[in-house]
C-alpha cells in the first residue's frame, strides 16, 4: 500500500473515482507552526489508458490527506494510472485497474 | 473469569473489614473503650451510636440478623455462556468465517462510509478509522502517538485502528456487537470478517509478512496471526492471569515506570536567579464602562421613599385632612390609635354609614357630595389603617 488509494469502479459507461492521497499538505506557514518539515503535493495527474483524465495543482490550502472524487467516461478493465509530485519534486505512481 | 476473581477479592476484603472492626471494639483502651470522640468541627456533628455494653461507633450499627444473607449465588453455566460473549486475542469467542478485502470494500461503502468517511478518513463526530503514521519511535513508541498539544495548531496524537489499537481482535468483536449504528448485529459472519480485512488492509497492517491485497481473505487463523503496530504500546500488561500482578510490579517501582520528583509546596523558585523574580500581574486592559459601576462595598442598594400616594390617600389630603388631620375641629385625628379605637368599635360598615350621611359636626361626606359611596369608603379605610399600631 503506497502512499495513495484508489477507487474506481464503472457504471453505465462512467468510470467513477476516489482517491485519497496521504500527506501532511502543510505549506511554508504550516509548517512553522507546527514546528515540521513543509510537504505537500504540487500536482495530481490521473491517465486512463495513457489519455489524460484528470490534472490538479494543489498546494497547501488543502486539508492534510486530501480525498478526490472525479469520473471519466471508461470502462471496466481500463488501466488508470495517477501520479502525484509533491513539493519537494518527489512523483510517486500507483496504477489501478478500473471494476 | 474476571468476575469471579472479583468475588473472590470482595469476599477476603468483606471479611477482613469485619474481622478488624470487631477488633477494635475490644482492644481499644481509651478513656471509654471504642467510645467515639467527638472532635471540633466533626462534619457528621459528632453523633454516636451505641453498639454493645456501653461501646459506641461513628457509624449505624446495623442490629439486623444476616442470617441467610449471602453475595447471591453461583451463575449457572447457560448464564456464563450468555454473558462470555467477548472475542478476546487469542482467539477465545472468534467466529468461523472468511471475508476478503474487496468484499469488505463493498459492504463498508454501503454500512460504514457515510459515517466513517471513504477510506476510513473519519467524519464529522466520528471517529478515524485509518491513517496516522505507523512510523516507530527507537523505543518502539508509534511517533504520531507522543503528539502533544503544547503549541497553538499543533497535532493531537493520532488515534486509529493501524496506530493505536493493540489487538485486531478487538476490531471484529466490536464489528459484530455494534456496528453499523443504525443496526448492530445484522451482519454476518462472512461479513463481519470480510469488513474487518478491509480497515486492517487500508491501516496497511502486515499479515505474516503478506500485505493485504484486494483478494487477500481474512479468517480465523490469519486473524489471531495479526501483530499490530502499537501492540506494545499499552503498560503494564493487564490482561491474563498474571494482571493483577503486572500492575502491582510496575507501581512498585514508580521512580523507574512513572518517574518521580520532589514535592514542592513552599518556596519552589529560588526567585535571586535571574529570571525568576516577582512581578506583579495588572489587568492591561480593564472594562470600566458598566452600568452600574464596579464597586468593593458591599451593602444594599439605598432605599428610595415612596413618593406615591395611593387614591385614597390623595382624596383624603383634598377633603378630610382639614379636619381630621389635626385635634382642632373635634374629629378623631388620622394616626390617633385610642381615638380610632373607639370609632372602630361602632363597627366597620358603621363607620362607613356615619361617613356617608355625616355625623354630628361632620356634614355629609364631609362636604364632598361629588365622592361616590364605594370612594368614601375607601377613604375611611385609608383612615383607619393609617391610625393602626405600627406591626
Amino acid at each position: 500500500m503506497g502512499n495513495m488509494k484508489i477507487k474506481a469502479k464503472e457504471k453505465d459507461g462512467v468510470v467513477g473515482v476516489k482517491a485519497m492521497f496521504t500527506s501532511l499538505m502543510a505549506d511554508k506557514e504550516e509548517a512553522e507552526k507546527k514546528k515540521i518539515a513543509s510537504e505537500f503535493i504540487t500536482q495530481i495527474v490521473a491517465k486512463n489508458n495513457g489519455n489524460v483524465v484528470f490534472e490538479v495543482t494543489t498546494s497547501g490550502f488543502m486539508a492534510e490527506n486530501p480525498l478526490f472524487k472525479f469520473s471519466f467516461k471508461g470502462k471496466a478493465g481500463d488501466k488508470l494510472e495517477v501520479t502525484t509530485t509533491d513539493n519537494s519534486g518527489k512523483t510517486e505512481t500507483e496504477t489501478e485497474v478500473v471494476k | 473469569m474476571f468476575k469471579l476473581d472479583l468475588y473472590k477479592l470482595i469476599t477476603t476484603s468483606v471479611a477482613l473489614v469485619l474481622s478488624s472492626t470487631l477488633l477494635y471494639g475490644g482492644s481499644d483502651t481509651s478513656t471509654l473503650p471504642g467510645k467515639y470522640v467527638s472532635k471540633m468541627g466533626a462534619v457528621d456533628g459528632g453523633v454516636t451510636y451505641p453498639r454493645k455494653n456501653g461501646i459506641y461507633t461513628a457509624y449505624r450499627y446495623n442490629e439486623q440478623s444476616t442470617k441467610g444473607v449471602n453475595f447471591g449465588r453461583l451463575p449457572t453455566a447457560n448464564e456464563l455462556k450468555a454473558w462470555d460473549v467477548d472475542i478476546m486475542p487469542d482467539g477465545t469467542g472468534l467466529p468461523d468465517g472468511e471475508g476478503s478485502v474487496s468484499e469488505g470494500d463493498e459492504l463498508y461503502e454501503k454500512q460504514c462510509s457515510s459515517c466513517h468517511g471513504e477510506f476510513g478518513a473519519g467524519g464529522k463526530g466520528y471517529p478515524t478509522l485509518t491513517g496516522g503514521n505507523q512510523e516507530k519511535l527507537p523505543n518502539g513508541v508509534i511517533k504520531t502517538l507522543t503528539n502533544q498539544r503544547i503549541e497553538p495548531g499543533m497535532e493531537a496524537p493520532k488515534r486509529t485502528i493501524g496506530t493505536y489499537w493493540p489487538k485486531a481482535s478487538t476490531l471484529i468483536w466490536y464489528i459484530r456487537d455494534a456496528m453499523p449504528y443504525a443496526h448492530p448485529k445484522s451482519l454476518s459472519n462472512n461479513e463481519i470478517y470480510a469488513i474487518t480485512a478491509y480497515l486492517l488492509a487500508q491501516d496497511a497492517i502486515v499479515i505474516d509478512g503478506v500485505e493485504m491485497d484486494d483478494e487477500y481473505v481474512l479468517n480465523k487463523e490469519k486473524l489471531m496471526k495479526i501483530k499490530m503496530p502499537n501492540e506494545n504500546g499499552f503498560y503494564p500488561n493487564i490482561d491474563g492471569p498474571n494482571g493483577v500482578e503486572n500492575v502491582r510490579k510496575f507501581f512498585s517501582d514508580r521512580a523507574k515506570n512513572i518517574g518521580s520528583g520532589t514535592r514542592c509546596m513552599k518556596d519552589c523558585k529560588d526567585l535571586s536567579t535571574k529570571g525568576n523574580e516577582p512581578t506583579v500581574m495588572k489587568i492591561d486592559n480593564e472594562i470600566t464602562d458598566v452600568v452600574p459601576p464596579y464597586t468593593t462595598v458591599r451593602d444594599l442598594p439605598p432605599e428610595i421613599e415612596s413618593k406615591l400616594e395611593s387614591k385614597a390617600e390623595k382624596m383624603y389630603n383634598d377633603a378630610c385632612k382639614l379636619c381630621h388631620g389635626s385635634d382642632k375641629m373635634g374629629a378623631p385625628v388620622v394616626g390617633d390609635i385610642e381615638a380610632w379605637n373607639k370609632v372602630t368599635q361602632k363597627g366597620f360598615e358603621k363607620v362607613v354609614h356615619n361617613a356617608i350621611d355625616g355625623m354630628g359636626g361632620m356634614p355629609p361626606k364631609g362636604g364632598f357630595e361629588n365622592f361616590t359611596n364605594s370612594e368614601v369608603q375607601m377613604i375611611v379605610e385609608f383612615m383607619i389603617n393609617s391610625s393602626k399600631k405600627k406591626q
